[in-house]
Order: structure tokens, then C-alpha cells, then sequence
């Protein structure tokens, strides 16, 4: 044992006793901060595609008009830069006296995922991993059990004794995703819509743990997408190309659907499952359905109170 | 502190202790740079592992998650895991603070010390897990209150962040008056650490809590959606805690000339015998409802215990941590454990090694498996989230090495202050 | 009725609102649509557009000059007796060969208008409706469909939820289903997602014994 009272005041420089040793020191003081440089170096080729502006962004909902319009332009040419293509990112508000609703008739709902697909295109999602927020599960008749669901499927479509049952983000009017994420990256729009701010989510993924529909995906590394397949129509908090790291979600399409159009997935329907609308309109189709089908919401009992219904014809 | 006597009395001492403190930190550094060439070898061994780890981490911040075998359907992994283990052993740490203050136990309060900085390490452990888990470490500065949008008292994930700091911040200052009144051969004042002590013990069960309630608040997950999980959580806090401090007491013990009674280690396995039984029966009454209810529920239960649809990843880690956790107790309750036996050390590494996967891989992991959905979707960690992991808890080492032999430089009074210096006298 | 109609129709679109193809339907029907058309708000509506079937206008045939013509129903069937027992594909000959029918026990005057040589459709009480209109002939049988498809609750569309911005293109019935073989035919869905950890709990194979043994049928849950 070292008695280090015993010792000068200095106890690395100015180590007498020991001067090989405190040499040694100052060697392996350089060495150990050369290697933590060394191993750190990764970090530097990645902040090379970060710049001050995105790292001082404010919140969406702090931005101004004008701080808006400067972020757009950023990120435009960002994607310009990175992905070669010419897009035109937009910020559509939600409409005063509309609230979304989605509904989907699973008697008629044949399971061809082309509105997954549809999705995939609308949203500009990753081409290698076929991301889409729609998930198609193949189900047992007799029951809603998705433990006898499939998600994955690839045979002929429909099955004798099988119904289709996709599932995307059901816009909560209680969103749990909501509360659980700790900077309110994510958050409720006045028309029921559930955004995500990408260039203020830090990426914890509490919300993709919270969600009880499986709704939430995580840009696990940057998204794919030659250019000409890119959609340039895009929405600040919804399909513009999402950075790594981020979450995203289903958004109803509000770049379209606040626009007054329908969202990609029903469009692409060919049956005519999905039914979509304003459900504070009473003369609207949406409610039409919840009036007038059996309709049920997939897991009532969490008391998420979901914007999605799903029905049964007669 | 004007109401104490010593402290009115001397304001001057006051004064002194603010100028000898750079010297103490200066002696402090002597004492994490000097030591026996085991004492260099341990400490190039952790550097390097941490080392690996921080590469790892800065290739992962780089590349994107897709580095780690987290996907959609299993979106948390081992960093979570290991941040859960992580925070009970830093609500472990004042284990050591129950029976010396509440009991008064006077013989406790020499190694309380010793707790209190297992927690400070464990807490680094914690957060540098929940930090390497971002996907955007570089918005961190997003979750400070005032400049980011702390989304605080909705958020559970806010909370955890309030009381594991709050925690570190008051093990810190525990820490570091009493080992710098010891430092200046003074005796602590009581009021400057005693009510913070005290708010340590309250605090210690609240980190757990808020971290059990970082789980249990999820209604979608019914795996975690128990309100047995915070007790749970408490209870193996409590006996993890205390057999990863009587681990440090041994390592302290053989490498430093420092001695004491064996009553403060029995103590703590008395601790840990009950905490382990109740651990236990715990564990039973929840899989009993589980299981014999047989609802949809039990799947989760169902595929970490049995396997599912041909998948049983988890099977051999969790049936590895009862077996460790049963002989674990066993053990404990032999009368060999309280004495310093061998066998007291392996009770304690089974213990440690058992809550560590229950805690972790048998806990986090199963609330995602099945999926929301029910789709069965398997995780084992990658090679790089084993790298990071390792060089967290290599890093929780280093700074648990340095601080217990800073801590034990100071008690056998290896520094101190040099008598006459203070009032005169200018350090460094 | 003062709303306008927009109409934004490309060549391959025929133009007509579904107001006003529904107009020659039957009273209760009729109700129901003014209930669903009525808007809470004044602006006009675009109008909603009908996509044209894909039904053959007429048959191919080679004229003794060699050139290819397209014959009118009537061309034939105004000069020939009607069988109007008729029920099924295989007693046809000429134009009809190859011609699969699945559909109940119709037979071919419950839909084809005999009276007119063929040349349009029939309602039950006997009024011709063009083909295009058939809507509202499969709508007698299938009532809830046709109430389904009124409301939006039936059929592929494109275009506008919100009627005062734009308009709307809605698929015919025969867009998806063949008058002759209605059932809607299998076929290879969109590939499946590609997750780099695939799930492991696939039933392709325990749900053919499920069904086998449930005698489910094709009844639904509901
Ligand atoms: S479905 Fe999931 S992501 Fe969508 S609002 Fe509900 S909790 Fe959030
Ligand atoms: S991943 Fe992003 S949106 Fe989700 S909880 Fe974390 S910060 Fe919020």
C-alpha cells in the first residue's frame, strides 16, 4: 500500500519516487486519449450530414410562418442533395369542423395489401424493407383471435374460411403513444390526427412500446428510395422522407386528406372496404357506417377510443 | 446552516474547506492514478472493453439501429434490459442506509458510503443504457426541461428521468461530504447529509417504482400491464443490491488493509433472505394467475417459459435464471453464508447473474413477444448491443473501482488533509 | 336538385352523377339517396363520376369483305326466336361459346331484355335499362349491396371525401364482378412485408384442419 500523504503535492507530474512510472502515466494518459478518439471516430463521418440549423430547430409548434418556410426549404434541398429528387414539402392544416374517421369492411376486404402497397408508395418508405403502415393479417373465421392471424401470407387471395383483417394506425382519440413520448415529439392534431415532429423525436421508442396496434415504425437506418420513385408531394409531419432514427407513423395521409382527398389506401382499395370521411358531418359516409353497421374498434377494452371501426355486413 | 453550533461558531472553517478542496481533488486523482500493477491491469482491462463498446456505440449512432437485432415487433432490447437491472441495483445501493439510519445501526454507518457509491455507478450504468438505446442522440439536449419540451407529468419516461437524476445528484453529494469531512479529519455535520439520507432511502424505492411504472402503465402490453410489478421490481432490487455490495466489501477487504466486524455483512444477507423469499413468491403468485387462468394473456408468460409457435428463445435464459435465483437462495440460507465463506460469494454471483436476466432479457423482452399483434417475432442481441453493453458495465466498474478506492484511501487515511494547511496556505 | 355537375370526365369515363342513375330507381331507394346527398353545407358539390365497366359495346366479327365489324345484340337475336328458358352457357352457340355462367338459377331473359333483340337490360317489371345502368338491376337481388355501394360502404372510389373540393370516380359493379360468374375470383395478393425478423407463427396448415372441422362455412362472425 501506497502511503500517499508521503507524497509531493503533484501527484502525477511531479512523482520523484517513481519517475519511470509517472512517465509511463503521461504515456498512458496520451494513448488512452488517443484511443477514445480513435473509437469515437465513427461519429464524425456521421455528423458530417448534420448541420447547426437541424440540430437548433425548434419544436414544430414553435416554429413561425417564416421559420417554417426557411425549415422547408432546408429540407428540400437536403432531399435534393441526398436522394437527387425535386420535392415540394407543404404543411396543410387541419380543417376547422372536420374530425377524421376511418372504417373498414372486413366482409368485403379481400386481403390483396394493396393499399399497404399504395401506402408504401404514398409515403416513400424504405424500397429494402417494404415498410408500410398498413398490415394485412389473414384471419380464422369464428372469432377475432389475431394469435390464429397471419401477417405474412403469400398464396391466393381470398381463402375459403379466412377473412382480411389490416390493421394501421387507429388514430386514438386517447392516444397512449401520446402520453408516453417524454418530449411530446408525437402528438394529437385538432382533427384526431397523430403526428410525429421527425426532426424532434430523439428516437427512444417509449410510443412504439405503448402502442397496442402495432401502429409505429422505427427508421432503424436511412430510408431507400431512388429518385424517380419518390412521391414529391410531401407534408412536413407526414410522408416527407423520414431521417434515420426517427419514429413514423400512419397519418391519414394528411398531406392529401386535409387537401380534401381521400387517403392513399382507400384509393388503392379495390373493393371499397375503407370508408373515410368526417365524422362530424352527419350526412357524411363515415357516418353513415357507425350509425347504421355493427361496427366495433379493435381492443375497446384499453380505452384507447380509436377514430378506425371495423364491420361485418349482415 | 447557521443553526448548528459548529457551523456558527466557525465560519472561518467554513472558508477553509472551500480552499482545501481543490487540493483534495488533486490528492483524489493521485489515488485513481497510483496503485498496484493489479490495480492497472484491472483498470486497462475495463478502458479496453469500454473502449470496444464506445466504437461500437459510435458505428451504431453512425449506421442506424439496424447494428442491433431490435426491429418493430421487438423494439426494446438488451440496453433496456440492462438499464432495468441497472437502476435496482442503484435502489439496491442503500440497502446498506435502511438499518444504518432507520435502525441506527451504528456499525452500518462506516460502510454506508460504500452503498451510496455502487448507486452513483449504477446510475451512470443507467443512464449511459437509455442514452446508447436513442436513435438521435444528438437531440438529447431535447429532453432538458426548460430548452427542450419535457412532456413532465404525462410521460413516465420524464418522471424516470427526474428521480434517477435527482438520485445521482444526492448519492453524489452524500459521497462526496462524508469522504471530504473524513478527508479533513472532521466530524460530518449532520445536518448537511442525515435529511438527505433519509430523502436517499425514499428516493431509492421511487426509482424503482417510476421504472416499474415505465412498464406497467403500458395497457397494451399485458405482460407488463401488472400492478405486482412494482413490488417485484422492489424486491429484487433488494437482493441484488446487497449481494453486489457484499461482493465490493470482499474485493475491498482483500485488496486494502481495510477491516470490520461481520455483522454489517450478515445484516444485509438477513436483508436478502427475506427480500428473495418474497421475490420468489411473488414470481409464483404471478405466474399461478397467469397460467391457470389460461387467458390470452399467458401467451408472453407462455413463450418465455415454454416456447411458442416453434420459438423459444427465451426458454433457456429464463429457466437458467430460476435455477440461479433457487440456488441462489438456497444457498443464502445456509448458515455457511453468514460467514465469510466461498459460498457466500457464489450465493451472491447467482443472485446478481438470476435477477440480471429476470430483470432484463426474462422482463423486457416477453413484453414485446408476442407482438401487439400476436405475431411471434424473436430477438438475441447483436453482437454490437452485447459490445455496448459490456463496455457500459466495464465503464460502471471503473468509475465503481475509482470511487471505492478513493473511498478507501480516505478511511484508512492513505490522504488527508496536511495538518497547518487551511488558512494560510494556498493549494495547487 | 341545384347542384352542379362538374364534369372532368376523360375519354374513357362516362359521365353521370350517381344522383341521377339512381334517379330510375325504386322509391325507397330513391329516399335513402336524397338522405345520403343532402350536404349540411350550401356550397355545391362535384359531382361524383361513375368509371364505365368494362362490357363489351356489341360482338367482333369478320364481314364477308374481310373486314372486322362489331355486331349489336340485336343484329342476331332481332331475327331469331327467344329461348326464354334458357338458364345456362352450354346449350349457346355462335358469339356465346366458351362463355362461363355461375350465377344462381337467373336465366338469361331475368336480366337480357328479350324485346328489344337483347340489345339492352331488363328490370323485374320489365322496363329496358342500358347496360351501363345494370347498378340497378344487380341492386334488386342485392339490396344491401346496393344500399352498401349508395353509401360508400361498397365499391372502389378515387378522388375527393370532401365533395365541395372536388370530385369522386366510383367503380361499376362490374368492375370487380362479372355479371355471368359474379363470385369475386382468387388471385396473388401484393408480396407480403419483407421483416428482417419474420414472424414465427404462420397457420397456413392448422387452419385448413380449423376449418374443416368447424363447419364455419363461409358464415361470418358477425
Ligand atoms: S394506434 Fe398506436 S400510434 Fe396510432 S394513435 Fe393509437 S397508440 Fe398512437
Ligand atoms: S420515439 Fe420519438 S415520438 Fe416516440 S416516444 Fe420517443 S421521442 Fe417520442
Amino acid at each position: 500500500m501506497n502511503n500517499l500523504n508521503s507524497m509531493p503535492e503533484l501527484p502525477i507530474l511531479n512523482d520523484q519516487p517513481t519517475g519511470r512510472r509517472s512517465f509511463l502515466k503521461a504515456c498512458g494518459a496520451t494513448l488512452g486519449l488517443a484511443a477514445w478518439a480513435t473509437a469515437l471516430r465513427p461519429l464524425t463521418e456521421w455528423t458530417e450530414d448534420l448541420n447547426v440549423d437541424e440540430f437548433l430547430q425548434k419544436h414544430y409548434r414553435e416554429l413561425t410562418a417564416d421559420q417554417k418556410q426557411a425549415v422547408f426549404k432546408r429540407l428540400e434541398a437536403e432531399t435534393k442533395e441526398n436522394y437527387g429528387a425535386d420535392v415540394h414539402i407543404t404543411d396543410s392544416q387541419p380543417i376547422p369542423g372536420v374530425q377524421f374517421a376511418y372504417a373498414l369492411n372486413l366482409s368485403i376486404c379481400i386481403g390483396c395489401r394493396k393499399c399497404a402497397e399504395a401506402c408504401h408508395i404514398e409515403n416513400n418508405h424504405d424500397r429494402t424493407t417494404n415498410n408500410s403502415y398498413i398490415r394485412v393479417f389473414e384471419m380464422q373465421m369464428g372469432g377475432i383471435d389475431f394469435e390464429k392471424g397471419n401477417a405474412t401470407y403469400d398464396h391466393p387471395v381470398p381463402q375459403p374460411g379466412k377473412f382480411y383483417m389490416p390493421v394501421q394506425c387507429q388514430q386514438c382519440e386517447n392516444p397512449p403513444c401520446v402520453t408516453a413520448c417524454p418530449i411530446e415529439a408525437t402528438w394529437q392534431e385538432d382533427d384526431g390526427i397523430v403526428v410525429v415532429d421527425y426532426n424532434w423525436c430523439i428516437g427512444c421508442r417509449y410510443c412504439e412500446a405503448a402502442c397496442p396496434y402495432h401502429a409505429r415504425r422505427f427508421n432503424w437506418e436511412k430510408p431507400e428510395i431512388p429518385a424517380e420513385e419518390i412521391n414529391p408531394q410531401q407534408g412536413y409531419l407526414s410522408n416527407r422522407i423520414r431521417p434515420q432514427g426517427v419514429m413514423e407513423k400512419c397519418t391519414f395521409c394528411l398531406h392529401r386528406t386535409r387537401e380534401g382527398r381521400m387517403p392513399a389506401c382507400l384509393e388503392a382499395c379495390p373493393t371499397g372496404a375503407r370508408v373515410f370521411g368526417n365524422v362530424l358531418d352527419p350526412d357524411s359516409e363515415i357516418r353513415w357506417v357507425i350509425e347504421n353497421k355493427r361496427t366495433f374498434v379493435l381492443k375497446e377494452e384499453l380505452g384507447t377510443k380509436p377514430r378506425f371501426y371495423y364491420f361485418f355486413d349482415e | 446552516m447557521t443553526s448548528t453550533p459548529a457551523a456558527a461558531a466557525a465560519p472561518g472553517i467554513q472558508r477553509d474547506a472551500i480552499r482545501s478542496y481543490p487540493g483534495f481533488l488533486w490528492k483524489a486523482l493521485g489515488v485513481a492514478t497510483n496503485g498496484t500493477w493489479l490495480f492497472y491491469g484491472w483498470m486497462t482491462l475495463l478502458t479496453a472493453i469500454a473502449l470496444v463498446g464506445a466504437n461500437a456505440w459510435a458505428v451504431q449512432v453512425r449506421d442506424g439501429m439496424i447494428v442491433t437485432n431490435m426491429s418493430d415487433h421487438v423494439s426494446w432490447g438488451l440496453y433496456i434490459a440492462n438499464f432495468t437491472f441497472c437502476v435496482g441495483l442503484a435502489a439496491g445501493g442503500v440497502m446498506m442506509v435502511i438499518p444504518a439510519y432507520l435502525y441506527d445501526d451504528e456499525e452500518m454507518h462506516g460502510l454506508v458510503i460504500i452503498g451510496e457509491a455502487v448507486a452513483v455507478a449504477a446510475i451512470i450504468m443507467s443512464t449511459l443504457s437509455v442514452v446508447v438505446d436513442l436513435g438521435r442522440p444528438d437531440r438529447f439536449w431535447h429532453l432538458i426541461p426548460g430548452i427542450g419540451k419535457f412532456n413532465w407529468p404525462m410521460s413516465m419516461l420524464t418522471w424516470d428521468i427526474i428521480v434517477l437524476n435527482g438520485y445521482l445528484v444526492i448519492n453524489l453529494h452524500i459521497v462526496g461530504y462524508l469522504l471530504y469531512m473524513k478527508y479533513l479529519g472532521r466530524k460530518p455535520n449532520p445536518n448537511w447529509y442525515v435529511p438527505f439520507v433519509f430523502l436517499s432511502i425514499i428516493w431509492a424505492i421511487s426509482i424503482h417504482t417510476v421504472t416499474a411504472f415505465l412498464y406497467c402503465g403500458l395497457g397494451g402490453r399485458p405482460f407488463w400491464n401488472t400492478s405486482l410489478l412494482a413490488p417485484r421490481f422492489l424486491a429484487s432490487a433488494f437482493v441484488s443490491g446487497p449481494a453486489f455490495i457484499l461482493l465490493v466489501l470482499r474485493v475491498l477487504r482483500m485488496t486494502t488493509g481495510w477491516q470490520w466486524s461481520p455483522r454489517p455483512a450478515q445484516t444485509l444477507i438477513q436483508i436478502i433472505r427475506v427480500a428473495m423469499s418474497i421475490n420468489l413468491l411473488m414470481l409464483a403468485s404471478e405466474l399461478f394467475t397467469l397460467f391457470y387462468t389460461g387467458s390470452g394473456h399467458a401467451a408472453a408468460a407462455r413463450y418465455l417459459f415454454f416456447g411458442s409457435h416453434g420459438a423459444n428463445g427465451l426458454v433457456a435464459w429464463i429457466w437458467t435464471a430460476i435455477a440461479l435465483n433457487l440456488i441462489g437462495t438456497v444457498l443464502f440460507f445456509q448458515p455457511a453464508a453468514l460467514e465469510r465463506s466461498w459460498l457466500r460469494i457464489a450465493a451472491c454471483l447467482c443472485c446478481i447473474v438470476g435477477i440480471w436476466i429476470e430483470k432484463g432479457m426474462g422482463l423486457v423482452i416477453p413484453g414485446f413477444i408476442p407482438s401487439t399483434l400476436h405475431e411471434v417475432v424473436e430477438y438475441a442481441p447483436s453482437m454490437t448491443e452485447w459490445k455496448i453493453t459490456t463496455g457500459i458495465l466495464a465503464f460502471g466498474l471503473l468509475v465503481l473501482t475509482l470511487l471505492v478506492k478513493l473511498i478507501a484511501a480516505v478511511e484508512l487515511k492513505q490522504i488527508s488533509q496536511p495538518k497547518g494547511s487551511g488558512t494560510t496556505e494556498a493549494q495547487a | 336538385m341545384d347542384r352542379e355537375s362538374h364534369t372532368n370526365s376523360g375519354p374513357f369515363l362516362l359521365v353521370l352523377a350517381v344522383l341521377l342513375v339512381l334517379q330510375g330507381c325504386s322509391e325507397p331507394i330513391d329516399n335513402s339517396v336524397e338522405s345520403v346527398a343532402a350536404n349540411s353545407t350550401l356550397e355545391p358539390l362535384f359531382a361524383t363520376v361513375i368509371r364505365e365497366p368494362p362490357v363489351p359495346h356489341g360482338v367482333r366479327a369478320v364481314a364477308p369483305n374481310g373486314e372486322e365489324v362489331s355486331l349489336q345484340c340485336n343484329a342476331c337475336h332481332s331475327v331469331r326466336a327467344h329461348n326464354l328458358k334458357s338458364a345456362s352457357a352450354v346449350d349457346l352457340d355462335e358469339f356465346h361459346q366458351g362463355m362461363h355462367y355461375q350465377h344462381g338459377s337467373l336465366t338469361c331473359v331475368s336480366c337480357h331484355q328479350p324485346d328489344d333483340g337483347y340489345s339492352s337490360l331488363r328490370l323485374a317489371d320489365g322496363t329496358s335499362i342500358a347496360f351501363f345502368e345494370s347498378i340497378q338491376l344487380c341492386g334488386q337481388c342485392h339490396g344491401p349491396q346496393l344500399r352498401d355501394y349508395e353509401h360508400g360502404a361498397h365499391g372502389g372510389m378515387t378522388g375527393y371525401w370532401d365533395l365541395t373540393r372536388g370530385g369522386r370516380e366510383r367503380n361499376h359493379c362490374l368492375h370487380c364482378h362479372d355479371a355471368h360468374k359474379p363470385a369475386y375470383a382468387d388471385f396473388q395478393p401484393v408480396a407480403p412485408p419483407r421483416d428482417r425478423f419474420a414472424p414465427a407463427n404462420h397457420h397456413a396448415e392448422s387452419s385448413e384442419a380449423f376449418h374443416a372441422t368447424s363447419g364455419l362455412g363461409d358464415s361470418h362472425h358477425e
